[in-house]
C-alpha cells in the first residue's frame, strides 16, 4: 500500500484525532513517557506522530512512526485523564494497522499471532507450555537461564510460563497440574439459584490454554452466587492481541465466530474473566464500525461483562476463611479501559481471612502488555522491575490481579527473582473460599 | 556655581532650599547634602535625577528620615519624598490602595481601616515610616508567618531610574505576568534601582477576632523549642515570636503566639495548638495585648545599633547561644522566618564580625539594619556569580551611580 | 527552515547526556514542534534531555561555544508558546529531571530537580502533613520548572499567592553555562537584590533552573466548597463582590459561563452542572474545621442573595472533586465543541469583571465567534477561550482581531494581558498595550544581564 493511501486510513480517523487539545494532562499517567522524557513516548506525542500522518508530514513507514507507536503498552492509563476524552485505545490500534501494513512487524509478533487466530496450532502451543511447566522444566530452565548471557528474553519467557502453575499457597498445588478441562460441570447443591441470569464464558486462548483453572473458578463461583452457566461452544481467542497488534483483519474474523457463537446460545451476559479480553469485546461495536456486522457486534459488547461485575453485582456471597496477605494490582485493561476498579476489591471482600493491601501505583501498567517483555526487554523489565518492588514493598504473599498477561508479567517476575510469591486471580481466591465452605461436591 | 544654584537654573520649578545641618546627627549621616530637594512629582524626580546625572552628583532620598543610616563622602544631594504624599486610588472591593511615596504607612493603614481592611505588616517603626522607605527596605516583622511577605504584596509601583527614565512597574491586580517582574528586585532594594514615587499595596481583610497567647519562661533559650513546635502544628499561626525580657510581661520572656479569624475558629485554633505543644498557653487580655504586640514590633528595632539575622528556623538555638555578645537575652525571634533581631546602643563592631561568622557557618546571614557610628561591621553579602549578577542590574538602572551615593 | 545539527555537535552532546537522550531525528523532532498552544508549529534542530545540573552546563556550555539557541522546555503544558522552538535552537527538555532531591520537614522545605510534576510534590510531602500551595489547572501533569519559568497561579493563588511567593532559592545554569546559586532558605537577610523574585516568571530566558528549593505548607484541616447556580452572570459576579466585601477570605472564587458549563457537559466529564445555568460560582473555603460552617453559610447568604438559583455544598472529598470537575475540565472538555480553541488569559480588577464580561460577550457577537469563559473571580484573573477552525482562515483572523480587542479591553481597565500564562510569543504584540518603548527597552537590557547574546529561548516575552 503506499503512503498516500496509507495516510488516507488514518484520515478517516481525523474525528478522533481532533479532540486531542496538546494539553499534556496525559503524560504523567504513561509509563513509557515516565521513565524514557521523550514527548515521542507519551500520548499526546504519539497521537502527534498520528495527526502527521494524517497530514501527510510523515511517513507511516518512517522508524519514528514505527518504533513510538509499537513501543506503546496499550495501558491506556491515558484515558481517563484526558479532559477531551480522546479515544486513545481504538487509535493505537489503527495506527498499528498503518504501521504494520507499512513495515511488516517482526516475526515473533506475526508468529504469535497467527497461532492464537487457529485454535489447533494454539492447542498445540500449549499443551507443550504445560508440559514444560509440569515437568517443572521451564522453572529449572529459567534458573540455568540465568547463568547464561543474551539468553534473556527466551528466560523471561519460560518465567513467564512457569508463573501460570497452580498457586502453591492457595493449596492449588494439590490438583493435578495439566489437568485444564474445557467445559467445566458444576455440581453445587448449596447455590441459592436466585435467577439473575443466564451466562456464556468466553474462555479465550492463552487464559484457556494456561489458566484453564481460572475459567472454571469463574463457572464455579458464578454459580454459587446464582447465574446459570451455559457452555458456549464454537467461540474463539477473542482478537484482542490481534487488535492490539493492529491485525485488525484477524481481529474481526475471531470476534465475527464469538459473537455468533454467543448469539446461538442465547446468554444474557457474555461474561469473561480476562481484562484484556473483556476490553476488547466491550469495543467490538467499534472494531466493526461501518460494518455490516456492527449492530450486532454492538448489542454483543453490551452483553458483556467482567467476572468482577456479575459477583459484586449479587453480594458476592462469603465462603470460608483463606488465611494469606494479598496484594491487589489494577489490570490497565480493566481499570482504565473498561473503568472497573472497586468490583475485584468486592470479591476479595468475600474472603474472610484475606488480608488485602494496596500497592503504591497500583493502577499503573506492570509492563506485561501481551509480549511486551520479550519484545522490550530492556523498558519491559524496567516497568516489570518497578512494580515487583511495589509488590514487595507491600508485603503480600499473593498478588491478585485479574488479566492472564499480567498474571504472567508479575509472576515472571518473582519467578527470575526466585521470589516465592505468587500472582493469583481474584476469582480463584474466591473459589478456593468456595471450596472450604463445601459449596461444591 | 554652588549645586543649588546649578539646580534653580537647570530646573527652576523644583523646591529646593538649604540643608539643615542639625539634621545631620538626628539622621546619622556621615556627611552633609548640598541641598534639600522637595519634588512634587514623578516628572520632577526624573528631572532631577537626569540633572545630578550630568552634574556628577549623588542622589540620596530620604523618607521619613528615620532609617537613612551613613552615607559616604563625595558630593550629593538629599531628595526629600514628603511630597510625594497622598492615597491617590483605593478600591476597597478590589483590596488595592495606590498612594505616594512620601505617604506615612501609618496614613494608609488608617485609610484601609476606614473600610474595615488592613495593611498586615509589623516591621520596627513601621507606622511612621514612608511608603517610600517601607517598600524600599522591605523589611517584614513577625505576620509574615500568616501573610506573606511586602514582596508579594506591592502589586505596582512607579519608579524613576538613577538616569531618570519612569517605569511603571507591574500593575494594580494580583495576578501579573506581563513581562519579567522588574518590581521583585526594586522591592527591598534599598534605593539602589531608583527612586521610588508611588506604589500600590494589596489590602487584607481586616480579621474579626485577635488572639494573644504567650507562653512565659524564664529564660529565653527554653522557649525555642516549643516556638519551633507550634510552627509544625496542624493549624499555623498569624505571628510565632520568641521575645526575651518583655517589660509588657513584667521582665519575662515569652513565646507569643498571634491568630486571626472569627472567633469559633480562633477557640478551635488555639485547643488545637495547645494539644500540639502539650501545654496550656495565656490568653493576654486587649489593652495588654496591644502593649506586648507593639513592643515586639519595635524592640530593637529603633536602636542606634540593630542587627537581623536570617537562618534556618532549625538552627534557630545555636544562633542564639552564640549571640551572647550582642544581646541574645532580649532578642526578638520569628521562629516560623527563622528571623532573629537585636537592638542596642552598645553593641561592638567586634561582636558584631564575630557573631555574623557564626550565623554565616550556620548557613544563615546577617545584615545591619542601623548603626551609628563610624565603624559599621559588614553584611554578609551575597556570593561570587549572584553578585555580579545583583552589579550589572544596578549598572542597568542606574547607569552613572547617582543613587546611593558612597554607600555600604 | 531548521537545520539539522551537524554531527559533530550531536556527538558532543550524546557523549555529556547519553546516546539515547539526544534527538536528532527529524521525525521525531516533530512532537517538539509545539507545547500546549499548537497555534504556533516549529520543529527544533535537535532535543537534549539531560539528567542532572552538570549535564545542564555541558550541554549549554556546547551550546554557547557553537552559537546555538537554546530553549527550555518542561512538561510543555504552557499556553502562550513559551516552550515553542526556533528553528535555529536546541530543545533542553527536563523530563528526565524528575527527582524530589530533598524534603525538610522541620523547615518545610523541599527541593527538587526542574522536571517533578507539581501535583506529585504535593503526595510526597503529603505524609509530613505538608504541601505545595500553588496549584495551577495543570498541576497534575505541569513540572515546577515550568511553574517557576512561569510564575505559576491557580484557582487557591487568591488566598495562597503565586508560585514567586513559595520558591526559596534556585540554581540556575546560565546561557554560558555557568552555575550560579540565587537566594537559598536562611540566606533571606542577606544583602542584594531580590534575584530569586526576578527569576520566577523569566520564561527561560535567564536561564534554566536546575534545583527549586520551595516552601511547603501545613495540609489544611478541612475545606468546604460551594456550587452556586446563577441565571445570570451578572448574579454571579454580585455574588463574588459581596463574598469578598463581606471580609470572607475563600481560598478560591472561580465561575464558569453558560458556554463553558454547555461543553464540560458534552463531554466525558459532565460535572452535573445544569446546562441552562448562566453561569456557575464555585467558592472553596479552608482552614480549622470548626470556623468553615460559618464561613460556607456566609458565602451562601451571599449567593442566595445575589439570586443563586441553588447552592449545593460538597461534604464530602469525593463531591467537592465532582463540584470541582466542570471547572477544573473545561479547558479539554471544549476540545470537543470546536476544532481549535484559543485560551485567552488576561486579569482586570475584580470590581471592572461584570463590565468587561458585558465587553466581551458583545466583542463575540461583533466578530461571530463563540467566546466560553473561565475565570478566577477572586482575583480578577480571566480566561476567554475562542473557539474556532484553524482550516478556516477567515475566521481565523477574526479570531485575532477579537483578541487584540479583548486585551486592549482588559488594559484600559487598569488590568494586564496575561495573569498566568505568561507572554511567550503569543502575547508579544500585545506588550505594548501595557508597557511604553522605555520600559520594554528596560526588559531587554535585564534579559541582556542574563544572557547577553540573546540565545537562550530567543523570541519570547520581548524581541
Amino acid at each position: 500500500m503506499t503512503t498516500a493511501k496509507l495516510a488516507g486510513a488514518m484520515e478517516a480517523q481525523r474525528e478522533r484525532l481532533l479532540p486531542c487539545v496538546h494539553c499534556g494532562f496525559c503524560l504523567p499517567a504513561c509509563p513509557t513517557y515516565n521513565r524514557l522524557g521523550d514527548e515521542n513516548d507519551s500520548p499526546r506525542g504519539r497521537l502527534h506522530l498520528m495527526q502527521a500522518v494524517v497530514e501527510g508530514r510523515l511517513d507511516p513507514e518512517s522508524d519514528a512512526f514505527q518504533v513510538h507507536i509499537d513501543r506503546c503498552l496499550g495501558c491506556r492509563a491515558c484515558e481517563p485523564v484526558c479532559p477531551s476524552g480522546v479515544e486513545y485505545g481504538t487509535l493505537l490500534e489503527l495506527a498499528r494497522e498503518t504501521a504494520s501494513t507499512a513495515r511488516a512487524p517482526d516475526g515473533l509478533t506475526r508468529g504469535l499471532l497467527t497461532v492464537m487466530a487457529s485454535r489447533m496450532l494454539r492447542e498445540i502451543l500449549f499443551l507443550g507450555g504445560r508440559t514444560l511447566r509440569v515437568t517443572g522444566l521451564a522453572s529449572v530452565m529459567v534458573d540455568v537461564l540465568g547463568r547464561i548471557r543474551f539468553a534473556g528474553r527466551l528466560r523471561f519467557a519460560l518465567a513467564m510460563l512457569s508463573a501460570t502453575r497452580p498457586s502453591v499457597r492457595l493449596g492449588q498445588g494439590v490438583m493435578a497440574d495439566g489437568m485444564e478441562s474445557q467445559d467445566t460441570e458444576i455440581k453445587d447443591a448449596h447455590a441459592p439459584r436466585v435467577g439473575v441470569g443466564s451466562v456464556g464464558i468466553l474462555r479465550g486462548c492463552v487464559q484457556e490454554g494456561l489458566y484453564g483453572r481460572v475459567n472454571d473458578a469463574t463457572a464455579r463461583t458464578l454459580d454459587v452466587n446464582g447465574y446459570e452457566v451455559r457452555t458456549v461452544t464454537r467461540q474463539d481467542c477473542c482478537g484482542a492481541l490481534h487488535a492490539h497488534g493492529g491485525a485488525l483483519t484477524a481481529a474481526r474474523n475471531l470476534a465475527t465466530r464469538n459473537i455468533k457463537a454467543f448469539e446461538r446460545a442465547g446468554v444474557d451476559w457474555v461474561v469473561v474473566s480476562a481484562a484484556g479480553c473483556g476490553a476488547t469485546m466491550k469495543e467490538y461495536g467499534v472494531l466493526f464500525e461501518g460494518d455490516p456486522m456492527e449492530e450486532r457486534a454492538r448489542a454483543f459488547s453490551a452483553k458483556v461483562r467482567d467476572v468482577s461485575e456479575l459477583l459484586a453485582e449479587t453480594g458476592p456471597r462469603s465462603g470460608a476463611s483463606v488465611d494469606c496477605t494479598l496484594a491487589y494490582d489494577h489490570p490497565c485493561h480493566l481499570m482504565h479501559a473498561q473503568g472497573i476498579s472497586s468490583e475485584p476489591l468486592k470479591v476479595l471482600e468475600a474472603v474472610p481471612g484475606a488480608d488485602v493491601r494496596v500497592i503504591a501505583k497500583a493502577d499503573e501498567c506492570c509492563g506485561g502488555a501481551g509480549i511486551y517483555g520479550m519484545t522490550h526487554p530492556d523498558l519491559g523489565s524496567r516497568i516489570g522491575g518497578d512494580k515487583i518492588a511495589a509488590v514487595r514493598d507491600a508485603g503480600a504473599d499473593l498478588v491478585c490481579t485479574p488479566n492472564p498477561g499480567c498474571m504472567m508479567q508479575i509472576g515472571a517476575g518473582f519467578c527470575m527473582e526466585g521470589d516465592a510469591q505468587e500472582a493469583v486471580h481474584p476469582v480463584e481466591v474466591l473459589d478456593e473460599s468456595y471450596q472450604r465452605a463445601g459449596y461444591y461436591r | 556655581m554652588t549645586l543649588a544654584r546649578s539646580l534653580r537654573s537647570a530646573l527652576p520649578g523644583v523646591s529646593a532650599r538649604e540643608w539643615d545641618q542639625s539634621n545631620n546627627d538626628v539622621l546619622g549621616l556621615g556627611g552633609t547634602p548640598e541641598v534639600l530637594i522637595r519634588p512634587v512629582s514623578t516628572e520632577e524626580v526624573s528631572q532631577i535625577l537626569t540633572w545630578a546625572g550630568e552634574e556628577g552628583v549623588g542622589v540620596l532620598p530620604l523618607g521619613s528620615g528615620r532609617h537613612v543610616g551613613p552615607v559616604g563622602g563625595g558630593k550629593f544631594v538629599a531628595l526629600e519624598t514628603s511630597l510625594l504624599s497622598g492615597v491617590d486610588e483605593y478600591e476597597p472591593a478590589d483590596l488595592t490602595i495606590t498612594s505616594g511615596t512620601g505617604t506615612t504607612f501609618s496614613t494608609v493603614d488608617a485609610t484601609l481601616r476606614e473600610h474595615g481592611q488592613w495593611a498586615p505588616f509589623d516591621s520596627p517603626g513601621v507606622n511612621e515610616r514612608s511608603m517610600g522607605g517601607f517598600v524600599s527596605e522591605a523589611s517584614h516583622g513577625p505576620l509574615w508567618a500568616g501573610y506573606g511577605s511586602l514582596r508579594n504584596h506591592v502589586l505596582g509601583a512607579t519608579l524613576v531610574t538613577g538616569d531618570g527614565r519612569v517605569l511603571r512597574l507591574g500593575g494594580k491586580v494580583v495576578k501579573n505576568v506581563a513581562g519579567y517582574d522588574l518590581l521583585r528586585p526594586v522591592v527591598g532594594a534599598r534605593g539602589r534601582l531608583g527612586i521610588l514615587t508611588s506604589v500600590c499595596l494589596r489590602a487584607f481583610p481586616l480579621p474579626a477576632h485577635e488572639r494573644v497567647l504567650v507562653l512565659k519562661g524564664a529564660k529565653l533559650t527554653s522557649l525555642i523549642e516549643p516556638a519551633l513546635l507550634a510552627g509544625t502544628a496542624p493549624v499555623l499561626p498569624v505571628s510565632i515570636v520568641v521575645v526575651g525580657q518583655l517589660s509588657a510581661l513584667d521582665g519575662s520572656s515569652a513565646l507569643v503566639l498571634r491568630l486571626h479569624g472569627a472567633e469559633s475558629t480562633v477557640d478551635a485554633d488555639q485547643s488545637a495548638i495547645e494539644k500540639h505543644l502539650g501545654i496550656p498557653l495565656d490568653r493576654l487580655a486587649e489593652q495588654e495585648a496591644d502593649g506586648c504586640l507593639t513592643e515586639i514590633r519595635d524592640r530593637g528595632g529603633l536602636e542606634p545599633r540593630c542587627v537581623e539575622v536570617s537562618v534556618l528556623p532549625s538552627r534557630l538555638s545555636q544562633v542564639v547561644a552564640a549571640a551572647d555578645e550582642v544581646g541574645a537575652a532580649k532578642a526578638v525571634i520569628d521562629s516560623y522566618a527563622g528571623r532573629l533581631r537585636m537592638g542596642s546602643s552598645d553593641m561592638s563592631a567586634d561582636a558584631v564580625s564575630t557573631f555574623r561568622g557564626a550565623v554565616e557557618s550556620l548557613g544563615g546571614a546577617l545584615r545591619v539594619t542601623r548603626w551609628d557610628g563610624v565603624t559599621r561591621p559588614k553584611d554578609t553579602s551575597c556570593r561570587g556569580a549572584e553578585l555580579q549578577i545583583a552589579q550589572r542590574l544596578e549598572s542597568i538602572f542606574d547607569p552613572a551611580g547617582v543613587l546611593w551615593p558612597a554607600r555600604q | 527552515m531548521t537545520q539539522t545539527l551537524t554531527s559533530r555537535v550531536a556527538d558532543r552532546l550524546r557523549a555529556i547526556v547519553g546516546e539515547d537522550q539526544v534527538i536528532t531525528n527529524p521525525d521525531r523532532l516533530v512532537a517538539y514542534e509545539s507545547d500546549g498552544l499548537t497555534a504556533y508549529r516549529v520543529v527544533p534542530r535537535a532535543v537534549v534531555l539531560p539528567e542532572t545540573t552538570d549535564q545542564v552546563s555541558e550541554v549549554l556550555r556546547v551550546m554557547h561555544g557553537e552559537g546555538i539557541e537554546v530553549v527550555p522546555r518542561g512538561a510543555g503544558t504552557g499556553l502562550s508558546g513559551g516552550a515553542l522552538p526556533t528553528p535555529d535552537s536546541v530543545i533542553v527538555g527536563t523530563a528526565r529531571m524528575n527527582r524530589i532531591l530533598s524534603i525538610d520537614e522541620q523547615n518545610r522545605l523541599a527541593k527538587v530537580q526542574p522536571g517533578v510534576v507539581n501535583a506529585r510534590l504535593t503526595e510526597a510531602t503529603a505524609p509530613y502533613g505538608l504541601y505545595y500551595a500553588p496549584d495551577p489547572a495543570s498541576q497534575s501533569t505541569c513540572t515546577l520548572g515550568g511553574n517557576v519559568a512561569e510564575n505559576s497561579g491557580g484557582p487557591h493563588c487568591l488566598k495562597y499567592g503565586v508560585t514567586s511567593r513559595y520558591v526559596t532559592g534556585l540554581t540556575v545554569v546560565m546561557a554560558d553555562g555557568e552555575v550560579v546559586r540565587l537566594g537559598g532558605a536562611g540566606l533571606e537577610a542577606v544583602h542584594g537584590l531580590d534575584l530569586v523574585g526576578l527569576f520566577v516568571g523569566s520564561e527561560g530566558c535567564f536561564g534554566i533552573a536546575t534545583e527549586i528549593e520551595v516552601r511547603l505548607l501545613p495540609k489544611v484541616e478541612s475545606i468546604r466548597t460551594l456550587l452556586g447556580i446563577f441565571d445570570t452572570m451578572e448574579a454571579a459576579g454580585h455574588a463574588v463582590t459581596d463574598i469578598i466585601g463581606s471580609g470572607l477570605m475563600p481560598a478560591a472564587v472561580e465561575i464558569v459561563d453558560n458556554a463553558t458549563i454547555v461543553a464540560v457537559e458534552a463531554s466525558v466529564f459532565s460535572a452535573g452542572y445544569p446546562v441552562d445555568a448562566g453561569a456557575a460560582l464555585v467558592v472553596e473555603f479552608d482552614g480549622t474545621e470548626a470556623g468553615l460552617d460559618d464561613d460556607a453559610d456566609r458565602a451562601e447568604q451571599c449567593c442566595l442573595s445575589a439570586g443563586a438559583t441553588k447552592v449545593i455544598r460538597a461534604t464530602s472529598d469525593e463531591e467537592r472533586i465532582a463540584l470541582w470537575k466542570g471547572r477544573k475540565k473545561a479547558f479539554g472538555a471544549m476540545g470537543r465543541i470546536a476544532p481549535d480553541l484559543l485560551v485567552q488569559d488576561a486579569t482586570v480588577p475584580r470590581t471592572r469583571l461584570p463590565e468587561v464580561l458585558a465587553r466581551i460577550t458583545e466583542i463575540g457577537r461583533e466578530y461571530d465567534l463563540k467566546i466560553a469563559n473561565v475565570f478566577h473571580a477572586g482575583d480578577g484573573n480571566l480566561h476567554p477561550n475562542i473557539l474556532f477552525d484553524r482550516q478556516n482562515q477567515e475566521e481565523l483572523e477574526r479570531v485575532e482581531r477579537a483578541s487584540r480587542e479583548i486585551m486592549t479591553l482588559c488594559v484600559s481597565v487598569g488590568g494586564t494581558i496575561t495573569g498566568e500564562h505568561g507572554v511567550g510569543v503569543d502575547k508579544r504584540a500585545y506588550m505594548s498595550l501595557v508597557y511604553n518603548e522605555v520600559e520594554m527597552d528596560m526588559l531587554r537590557s535585564v534579559r541582556r544581564v542574563f544572557d547577553p547574546d540573546g540565545r537562550l529561548n530567543p523570541g519570547k516575552v520581548v524581541q
